[in-house]
């Protein structure tokens, strides 16, 4: 591994998607931020390809609809620069309902954070009252046992297992509410997508569906937070 | 009925998950005017969806212009896509803004923009949307003052019912007077009327209430416009016209969008107006004078504008960029000081004549992808009718320009159905074509992916141009000489896509059509017509029934010919050049002689400065 891999030359910042801004798609998101690390000046690197883009990696896609408290990218830079500054300049000049919350100066060589991180946690409102819980957590026992979804997305028919990607599942009654918390894991399979496990359980989409938390799970099993 | 003003973004929120791309319909973008008091409201909107409405310069400078206003915030609003269109029918939700999500019939004053003549219908779509009373003569009087501006004003006649006032020309300071006109209107209680009075006086201001259309023998059988006796209109109201386009703001667009709109970038206005002369440009007709933005200015703004937007590209926009007379130098300095920040420099189309090395340099490092050329016409002889004035020489050192800069791929843009056109001139335009191809290879290697795009446009005869009296081909015709040109071009490197010729016809119609064109338009949308400049929306067949409906036909309207002295529907508004000039330019187009450009010889008479009371401004020295 070379010095300059070793270098704390990738700025990686944790940051929200909140309100009407739930709605933007990923690519929307990754444009808006793009343009964000642009308009407040800090140094990045550019791609010497053809069409000369800003090096900088993203987590996993969040679905159109769902906000996040949890979300991260890496900024390559090309120097070292004040994290907490870099923190205050990105806030500056992005929308406020993605606003960057943390961020943190890592080595350059690091694997791709989208792969890397493959652990989230999910708080989802479920589209069903308080007094069903006992009713949706049969279904998701028997949706579990089964170990498989088959839905759509658009007109083409998907299929995800639920034995590697679902980790847990818990309901939680809040006044008359009902919330599910949920943990999953992407794998090179797919990733399970907390309105696609409401659907089936519930037969409706989610009320809203938030994610809270994601992590790197090594091979033991523990997790490692992004920052 | 005018709407009260409050926040119905909970109506349509439910809706966002369900529908293509929300994110046209979210607000907050970077740039947006946030802060709405008021207390006069203007509503500046776009009679498509976001995505094509966001990049549109005028609107943009019209909101930055308002929102300066003491007292005035400007919002701007969108056609919904047909998903969310008959969600909110079915509901019962009005088109709201975007900023505020108030309803759109809540605001002082709409303002809509006149992009082309495919947007008829959505016109009808936007203020039936919003529960705006259609017809201008019918609305009640706290309803909004609907006024429209934009490039297609030039024969607004076949929407002029749905207007309260129309703006010809140059937007910058006009809109504003406009607005305070209806304002101070309002605050003394005048009426709809009174206010009406008020917005005629102003100058570029057409009120079309206050004419009445007249047939006769000097006439077509559209008519033509006269004031209504009392009303105090002027027989012809002519365009508002900013002198010096340096003393405008040049960084109009500030909004940036978070979905990828159709031209993504900052567009920075580097000249308004073109004096080349092209018999067929409407454009070309109606923004002159020619006003050059010094470079400067324009270096100025490209850098203020990247920063505060964040934009990766900026496009130095004009009808025809590299003829401002500072190009090659501006190029040059955007790429020494841009080139390392991953920032693309982009110009709309390139004009042979002047498309010189250094441009073809400078645009090759900023990585585009192709060359665009429009040549228009495959014969010197057509080129001469049209008064394009390049010749194959031009085409030549162009292409051959462009290949040793080390671009691989070119698109070339034609037109077919010009006045006086024989299949000669088509076969011409498969063999320049091919002859462009022969130069890539000879320059790149015979092996080279070289490739060359032709798009062949319908001619459409537009008002206040030169050909505004010749027909439009009949669509049997059209596919006709397509074939003549397809069956001219051999070789495997060459791509040729033409424009639909049907929604052409529809645009041949609407140009040609005066205030009885407004029957066509509601009796198309009744048939369910709108968005119809997009393919998968578009029906020929309800146009075609439309037409039954009142009693035209189609090709009978668009490929009829006007008489050179006939009185024509338009003829009451004016962009100042003169019908004595288009008439001369008409019969020099059957003789086959051009004319000059006045920016590089003397002038040639169009009237415009005379008239206006202005004259070019260009920046530098023109060659």
């Amino acid at each position: 591994m070379s010095a300059e891999n070793e270098l704390a030359r990738r700025l990686r910042v944790c940051y929200g998607k909140d309100g009407r801004l739930a709605y933007l798609g990923h690519l929307e998101v990754m444009g808006t931020i793009m343009r964000s690390v642009r308009r407040c000046g800090l140094p990045f690197e550019v791609s010497n390809g053809f069409a000369h883009r800003m090096r900088i990696q993203f987590s996993q896609a969040l679905p159109v609809g769902a906000s996040s408290s949890a979300e991260y990218y890496d900024l390559m830079l090309p120097c070292e620069v004040n994290a907490d500054e870099a923190l205050e300049a990105l806030r500056r000049c992005t929308p406020a309902a993605l606003a960057p919350k943390r961020a943190a100066l890592l080595p350059r060589r690091m694997p791709a954070l989208e792969a890397w991180a493959n652990r989230a946690s999910w708080l989802v409102l479920l589209p069903c009252a308080a007094d069903d819980a006992g009713k949706i957590a049969e279904a998701i026992d028997g949706v579990r046992a089964r170990g498989v979804i088959s839905f759509m997305r658009g007109d083409k028919p998907r299929r995800i297992e639920l034995g590697r990607t679902l980790v847990a599942c818990e309901l939680r009654s809040e006044g008359s509410s009902l919330t599910m918390l949920l943990e999953t894991r992407s794998t090179e399979q797919g990733s399970l997508r907390p309105a696609v496990l409401v659907q089936e359980v519930c037969g409706r989409q989610p009320r809203s569906v938030c994610r809270v938390g994601q992590w790197h799970e090594e091979d033991d099993g523990t997790l490692t937070s992004p920052l | 009925m005018r709407l009260p003003r409050e926040d119905l973004f909970h109506l349509i929120e439910p809706f966002l998950g369900e529908v293509e791309r929300p994110s046209r319909y979210l607000n907050h973008e970077w740039g947006a005017v946030e802060e709405q008091d008021g207390p006069f409201h203007a509503c500046m909107m776009y009679p498509d969806v976001y995505d094509v409405g966001v990049p549109n310069l005028g609107l943009a400078i019209l909101y930055d212009e308002l929102n300066r206003l003491d007292g005035v915030s400007c919002e701007r609003a969108y056609l919904p896509w047909v998903d969310l269109s008959a969600r909110m029918r079915e509901h019962h939700i009005p088109l709201l803004s975007l900023e505020t999500a108030s309803p759109v019939a809540s605001f002082d004053l709409v303002g809509i923009t006149l992009a082309h003549e495919l947007v008829c219908t959505n016109l009808i779509e936007v203020l039936d949307l919003a529960g705006i009373t259609l017809r201008a003569a019918e609305r009640d009087e706290d309803e909004p003052i609907v006024i429209a501006g934009g490039p297609s004003v030039w024969n607004c006649e076949p929407v002029a019912p749905l207007f309260d006032a129309v703006l010809l020309g140059d937007g910058e300071g006009a809109v504003s007077q406009m607005v305070l006109a209806v304002r101070e209107g309002r605050a003394e209680g005048l009426s709809r009327e009174g206010i009406l009075r008020r917005l005629a006086r102003l100058d570029g201001v057409y009120v079309p209430s206050f004419y009445e259309v007249v047939v006769d023998d000097s006439s077509t059988r559209w008519g033509y416009a006269v004031p209504r006796e009392g009303t105090g209109a002027p027989e012809v109201v002519y365009k508002h016209c900013v002198d010096a386009l340096s003393a405008t703001e040049p960084v109009a667009q500030r909004i940036v969008p978070y979905l990828p709109v159709v031209q993504d970038r900052l567009t920075i206005e580097v000249l308004r107006g073109c004096a080349r002369g092209c018999r067929f440009c409407q454009a070309g007709m109606t923004y002159r004078p020619v006003r050059e933005r010094p470079s400067e200015q324009v270096l100025e703004a490209v850098e203020r504008g990247l920063a505060t937007s964040g934009y990766d590209e900026c496009c130095l926009s004009s009808l025809s960029t590299t003829d401002h007379s500072q190009c090659a130098t501006m190029l040059r300095a955007l790429h020494d000081s841009l080139a390392s920040k991953g920032v693309r420099i982009s110009i709309p189309s390139q004009r042979l004549d002047s498309f010189g090395v250094d441009m073809a340099s400078v645009a090759r490092s900023s990585r585009k992808a192709g060359l665009t050329f429009a040549p228009e016409a495959g014969s010197q002889r057509l080129r001469d009718v049209i008064n394009k004035n390049v010749t194959d020489e031009n085409m030549d050192a162009a292409a051959r320009n462009a290949f040793e800069n080390g671009y691989r791929r070119m698109k070339l843009y034609f037109m077919m159905g010009l006045p006086t056109e024989t299949d000669a001139d088509l076969r011409g335009i498969a063999a320049m074509s091919e002859r462009v191809v022969g130069i890539g290879r000879e320059v790149c290697g015979a092996r080279s992916k070289v490739s060359v795009s032709i798009s062949v446009a319908v001619f459409v005869p537009k008002s206040h141009t030169p050909f505004q009296w010749a027909g439009q081909l009949p669509l049997e015709e059209t596919v006709r000489r397509q074939r003549v040109m397809l069956e001219a071009a051999s070789d495997r490197a060459l791509r040729i896509s033409y424009h639909d010729a049907q929604t052409s016809l529809i645009e041949g119609a609407l140009s040609k059509m005066g205030r009885r064109g407004f029957d066509l338009v509601l009796a198309a949308w009744r048939r369910g017509c709108r968005f119809d400049a997009w393919t998968d929306q578009f029906d020929f067949e309800a146009w075609k029934q439309a037409a039954t409906d009142i009693g035209v036909d189609l090709e009978d309207v668009a490929c009829e010919c006007f008489d050179l002295e006939a009185h024509l529907p338009w003829d009451h508004t004016s962009p100042g050049v003169s019908k004595g000039y288009l008439q001369r330019e008409w019969r020099k187009a059957m003789e086959g002689r051009t004319t000059a450009d006045c920016t590089m010889t003397s002038c040639t008479g169009c009237g415009v400065c005379s008239v206006l009371g202005t004259h070019n401004d260009i920046a530098g020295r023109r060659s």
